[in-house]
């Protein structure tokens, strides 16, 4: 199988600090994956290195068989490998409607975007709702949706979600795992989450990442009960 | 009586309506990449005199000049960024840094037009000629156009903020870098970008002062400060906001010469300006 997207011995940080020690993960065409593991680990500062946020000190991403390491976001984002940042209020000044059209920017979206549009207010109809609201007066759910949605407006190739479901309460988080699902059939996803049941049930492998490296990789077969999760959150405790 | 009342509310629209003009080229780059450009005045004085060099010296009318100032100093624009803004953006003190790098550039280039220009007064001709009556008070019809023009212009360039692509994307990038970045905006080109169109409006401003005031090196430099107080006054923000606060600026301005006299309005427009930070710390018409 070829690989859509290969994270080789990838380290950088900010500033002094080093967040990524050597970070490597692949991605076959055809597949979903998921990143888990503790907060401050590593997860979305590697995503951000992904998508020319951050440039990585060592290492190399390559995407579609092409090496993207020094490339700028809008490229990136452009041959269609596209991140919806953590927790991101987008454009607070701008209306829900305004974001999801501007979000169509690259030459590629551009050609889809009346169908992408149609495609994200189904998808979510509150977003429909609040067309003409402020994306700062959005609710935390109704945020998510708009970041999702707008990464969706890209056109994307392969999507890179980071922590969608965080901070929803558990009926929001069921909508948006069903969305996620939805989603998932016609575009590959990278997903960060702390919910490892929602992980396996939406993507096909997971990687625990752990001080900036890849601690364990877990397939469907291999899959970790409850307990398990916990020893790999928590560190393992007596049995 | 009423003929003082209405001239005054004459010069305070038509002060209103300069004001504008500086001012939202100001606030574009603030909006946008987050700088205050102290070169902007001198960006006012270039346009101005390569309008009167093209229009004048080489007579080649002032549609000529107009254009010719307005693209010079695009690229002018464009050149600060480049060489006195990019280089510095990543750094944590960038808002320092780049008031020594544009304060630089407006020293380079007023001293380079008096090397170019000389100190000679030079003045533009009027677009149109002859006299405009307003409920009885006379101003010149040059005065007229601009206090038509500038509403214009703020309107186009709100139309093109709101609604294009590219003029959204502006305020995407002024709102938020990384999200920008992330939906495939290319964030240095929008900057220089912002940069371009608001040397340009400086230099749209320039020439319209020039055709009603003498030009001079140091013609930008008062302009800068008034620019800067309508920017500030009007709450570091939207366009409306800036355009809102010069108006209020040019007619407090226009009542307190009437009033006080000209040497103690400037005076009073800064106490007027403490007095408004001081119970509305976020501008006239900003939000907390």
């Amino acid at each position: 199988m070829s690989l859509l997207l290969d994270v080789q011995s990838v380290t950088g940080g900010y500033g002094a600090v080093t967040v990524l020690r050597g970070i490597s993960i692949h991605m076959d065409v055809g597949e979903n994956i998921g990143l888990f593991g503790p907060n401050g680990h590593g997860k979305s500062t590697l995503l951000r290195s992904i998508s020319g946020l951050l440039r990585p000190t060592s290492g190399r991403h390559k995407f579609d068989g092409k090496d993207i390491t020094r490339k700028r976001p809008s490229d990136i984002v452009g041959a269609g490998l596209v991140h919806a940042q953590q927790g991101n209020t987008l454009f607070g000044e701008m209306t829900v409607r305004e974001i999801l059209e501007l979000s169509a920017f690259t030459y590629r979206a551009q050609k889809g975007a009346a169908q992408a549009l149609d495609h994200v207010l189904t998808l979510f109809p509150r977003l429909a709702e609040r067309s003409r609201q402020k994306a700062k007066t959005l609710s935390g759910g109704e945020r998510q949706m708009l970041s999702i949605g707008s990464a969706l407006m890209c056109s994307p190739r392969l999507l890179m979600l980071d922590e969608p479901t965080l901070g929803l309460s558990p009926k929001l988080k069921e909508e948006l795992s069903v969305a996620l699902k939805d989603i998932s059939r016609n575009v590959p996803l990278i997903i960060v989450e702390q919910d490892v049941e929602l992980l396996l049930s939406v993507t096909d492998r997971l990687y625990l990442i752990e001080h900036g490296e890849v601690q364990r990789e877990i397939n469907k077969d291999n899959a970790p009960d409850h307990a398990e999760i916990m020893d790999m959150y928590f560190g393992a405790h007596d049995k | 009586m009423s003929a003082i009342i209405i001239s005054t509310l004459m010069s305070g629209i038509l002060l209103g309506a300069l004001y504008a003009l500086m001012a939202s080229g100001l606030s574009l780059i603030w909006t946008t990449l987050g700088v205050f450009n102290f070169a902007h005045g001198a960006l006012m004085m270039i346009g101005a005199f390569v309008a009167w060099t093209v229009s004048e010296a080489m007579g080649l009318g002032i549609v000529a000049g107009l254009i010719a100032g307005l693209g010079v100093t695009a690229i002018l624009g464009i050149v600060i960024e480049f060489l006195l803004i990019r280089p510095f953006y990543s750094k944590p003190n960038v808002l320092l840094i780049t008031t020594m790098t544009t304060l630089a550039a407006m020293i380079i280039l007023e001293k380079s037009a008096q090397m170019i220009w000389g100190a000679r007064l030079k003045q533009l001709p009027r677009m149109i000629e002859g006299d405009v009556s307003v409920l009885g008070a006379v101003i010149s019809a040059q005065e007229a156009l601009i206090i038509v023009l500038a509403p214009l212009v703020l309107i186009a360039l709100w139309q093109f903020t709101s609604r294009t692509t590219v003029g959204r994307s502006l305020r995407a990038v002024g709102q938020n870098q990384d999200a920008a970045a992330l939906i495939g905006i290319n964030v240095p080109m929008t900057f220089a970008l912002a940069f371009g169109l608001g040397a340009a409006l400086a230099g749209l401003s320039g020439i319209l002062l020039g055709s009603i005031r003498f030009i001079t090196p140091g013609l930008g430099a008062e302009p800068l400060v008034k620019a800067m107080i309508v920017v500030i006054f009007g709450g570091l923000g939207s366009l409306g906001a800036t355009a809102g606060a010069a108006f209020v600026i040019g007619m407090t301005e226009a009542f307190l010469i009437l009033v006080v006299g000209l040497y103690w309005t400037p005076f009073l427009l800064f106490v007027f300006l403490i007095a408004v930070l001081v119970f509305r710390p976020t501008g006239l018409f900003g939000k907390v």
